[in-house]
């Protein structure tokens, strides 16, 4: 199984989601299937979980669909304890683990391809629904229900490496343009403001 | 900090409208999370580390709450790489309320702690975020609602550091 | 005559022009025309003249409107000779001339309630169709003139001072994100990439 296939069968299925992705190939790859205004590509890692954490706190009516490394939740171990008891009912947290700091050019693996288990460190944290699963169907069963159910979901998806994004040509929408987009679209989906100050 | 001052922090940030706030447990303002927890005013979000009150403050700004992360000095340290790549970079609106420990006005303050207080403001500086230097309860309602109405002119964290009396 | 009339009286004519407002009526034309995506928002005196001639030069099969007023165009007067020397002919200013410094509580006179004539400051600057207007058909006749005309148009309205802009409603949308939209709305009518880095 790879990262792209179950993006590609992801994207169809968002709808108002609210999709954090960290960064790496993974940004670039759901950028690129999923061009939503409620995409918000942090385009760091260890942030996306935190991120998706406190805007499932502050829009808990709202999905938040959280997409994430190993790397990147290894750099931030420690928010699996927080997520699970501030446990908000409308995040689903998808780990793809390539088991390799893939970036890197030289592959190096990190501590899943070794013998760390995210799903039961996960669990250990007290998020109660953590699964893994290795190949596609499995995964769409898992996701499935964590795009259109409720509850806190942890889905650790072991995957190949693969460096099908470095052919994908990247976005020119900074980081900055993409709060703007992404904020106008909760105001708009929400009927609130959020940015407050006037000129 | 006696609990006068402490109801009277915790009334401002509410005055100015701060509405989440995520903190990592310390010691020289640690009497304000009674009162916030009291008050559903406030929603509170416990954290296990400094980066991520920082990152869960972010993604609830973004969802429309008016935020603060509540840490001791070290959690500056803590999470510069989370004020840097989420706060800075993503211009979100964020209140950081900063024990100042090992600051000049640290009442508690010894070689335990004073290295910490000496390198913060050239740690703030050399990140571009704006603080101001808090050591009593005078004009505290205002210069909440000042540094309130500065982040969401900057989209910036503003960073207020405690110290004085607070360190009580 | 009134600055709103004025602006209101642009508006029916505002298509795909490229429009840089000074800090005069900035609120009023930004609420005016708040779908029209060509509006720059500089937030700033001294600098719509040399904005809008660099954007002039840099499209020029664009039109492209400046707003200005008394005050601003005296701040950056050195304009005004660089302007008739370049003479874009797709670039058309619009001067209001309250003769104060309005949005200054106290409203202290500008150079021009003592006598500075911009219009012919304008033309001996080499800016030969520069004019002035007292009425609202005249500025009509005049504006419509210089926005359907190949050539540098240079209106001088002379209005009277008020405060309606302090009703306004105002953008919560800032310099930034009002310079995304812009560029945005560039790229999209001309074809091509502004915006040049990807990450």
């Amino acid at each position: 199984m790879i990262r792209y296939e179950c993006f590609e069968w992801m994207a169809p299925l968002i709808d108002d989601h609210l999709v954090v992705t960290s960064l790496s190939g993974q940004r670039v790859e759901w950028g690129h299937l999923s061009n939503r205004e409620g995409n918000l590509l942090l385009g760091s890692m260890g942030n996306a979980l935190a991120v998706g954490c406190g805007l499932a706190m502050a829009l808990p009516h709202r999905r938040v669909v959280v997409l994430e490394s190993d790397g990147s939740i290894l750099l931030s171990l420690f928010n699996l304890p927080t997520v699970a008891n501030l446990g908000p009912q409308n995040l689903s947290v998808f780990v793809f683990d390539n088991q390799i700091y893939s970036g890197t050019r030289i592959s190096e693996p990190t501590a899943t391809a070794g013998k760390t288990d995210l799903e039961i460190i996960a669990r250990g944290a007290g998020i109660e629904d953590a699964v893994t699963v290795r190949d596609l169907e499995t995964f769409k069963k898992a996701a499935l229900p964590a795009l259109t159910g409720s509850g806190l979901n942890f889905i650790v998806a072991k995957v190949e490496e693969s460096r099908g994004h470095r052919k994908i040509q990247r976005t020119n929408m900074d980081l900055l343009e993409n709060k703007y987009r992404f904020v106008r679209y909760i105001e708009k989906t929400e009927g609130k403001p959020i940015f407050l100050g006037r000129g | 900090m006696e609990p006068e001052l402490a109801s009277k922090l915790v009334n401002g940030l509410k005055a100015a409208g701060i509405n989440f706030v995520t903190y990592l447990p310390e010691t020289r303002l640690s009497q304000i999370l009674p009162l916030m927890r009291q008050d559903e005013f406030f929603q509170l979000a416990p954290v296990a580390s400094e980066a991520e009150g920082v990152s869960i403050a972010a993604g609830a700004a973004l969802g429309g709450k008016q935020v603060a992360s509540y840490m001791e000095g070290t959690g500056v340290f803590v999470s510069t790489y989370n004020l840097l790549t989420i706060a800075e970079r993503f211009g979100i609106p964020m209140l950081l309320l900063v024990s100042y420990v090992g600051s000049a006005a640290d009442k508690r303050n010894s070689f335990l702690y004073v290295r910490r207080g000496t390198r913060m403001i050239p740690v703030l500086e050399a990140l571009g975020i704006e603080y101001q230097i808090v050591t009593d309860g005078e004009n505290l309602e205002t210069r909440i609602k000042d540094a309130v109405r500065m982040m969401h002119a900057l989209k910036l964290p503003v960073v207020l550091l405690f110290t004085g009396e607070f360190t009580v | 005559m009134n600055r709103s009339a004025c602006l209101e009286s642009l508006v029916p004519h505002i298509t795909d022009q490229l429009v840089v407002p000074s800090v005069s009526g900035q609120w009023i034309w930004g609420h005016l025309t708040k779908e029209h995506d060509g509006n720059l928002l500089l937030g700033s005196m001294g600098n719509a003249l040399g904005v809008g001639l660099g954007m002039a030069l840099g499209l020029p099969h664009r039109k492209v409107i400046v707003i200005e007023s008394d005050g601003s165009v005296l701040l950056s007067l050195f304009n005004l000779p660089t302007l008739g020397a370049l003479k874009p002919d797709n670039l058309v200013v619009f001067v209001f001339d309250n003769e104060k410094y309005s949005g200054s509580r106290i409203s202290r006179p500008s150079a021009t309630a003592a006598g500075t004539d911009l219009a012919a400051v304008a033309r001996d600057c080499g800016i030969s169709h520069a004019v002035e207007v007292r009425d609202l058909d005249s500025f009509k006749r005049e504006s419509q003139g210089a926005l359907s005309r190949q050539g540098l148009g240079f209106v001088v309205a002379k209005v009277e001072e008020t405060l309606e802009h302090r009703q306004a409603e105002r953008s919560t949308a800032d310099l930034t994100e009002n310079k995304y939209r812009f560029v945005r709305y560039i790229e999209r009518t001309e074809g091509k990439a502004v915006f040049r880095g990807r990450g």
